[in-house]
């Protein structure tokens, strides 16, 4: 399994579907600082 | 405090949020994303059903006892119980770790810091991290 990365690594690539189905795409937000949360769990 | 006036202070510094979980779409609605318009959210929720991105993204599992022996867990529900929040079921996996980043103008990591166990940055440091990236652009 890949490691976290860490600061200077580019980052990963994460492309994925949003509640409503559309698809997001990481690189498409380049340009601006993204924060990226991956969420615990639902409760 | 709402959804919208705590992304204001993120707003200001231009930056964009996305927020990925795991568990199905109608989970999340009903769960984390209670009484909240998703519609009227500033920033995407995303899913990752099978967990790949979070894999690539070296997110890993939890041990039982980081998580059900950590004060820290307590102290939240506490909390939220006392802000009369209901207790709910914790999703499909409650042992699934997750991790906040801050990706730069050019797609680099700017800041980094997986969950070891049930712990995550407060929003200031992400804030400072994210302003830090206009900065070092200048």
């Amino acid at each position: 399994m890949p490691t976290a990365p860490t600061p200077g690594d580019r980052a990963p690539v994460l492309a994925l579907p949003t509640l409503d189905d559309r698809t997001v795409d990481l690189a498409e937000l380049r340009g601006r600082p993204v924060l990226v949360s991956f969420l615990r769990h639902a409760g | 405090m709402k959804v919208q006036q705590r992304w204001e202070r993120w707003e200001a510094i231009g930056a964009a949020a996305l927020f990925v979980v795991f568990d199905e779409p109608a989970v999340i609605r009903h769960t984390m994303l209670d009484g909240i318009d998703v519609d009227a959210m500033p920033f995407d929720v995303v899913v990752d059903r099978r967990r790949e991105v979070y894999d690539r993204w070296g997110l890993t599992r939890a041990r039982h006892r980081d998580i059900w022996l950590d004060p820290n867990v307590y102290k939240v529900y506490w909390r939220l119980l006392r802000a009369g929040a209901k207790l709910r079921a914790g999703g499909s996996d409650v042992l699934q770790l997750g991790g906040d980043f801050i990706v730069d103008h050019h797609g680099e990591i700017a800041y980094s810091r997986p969950q070891r166990r049930d712990d995550r940055p407060p929003t200031g440091e992400l804030l400072r991290a994210a302003a830090g990236t206009t900065r070092r652009d200048r």
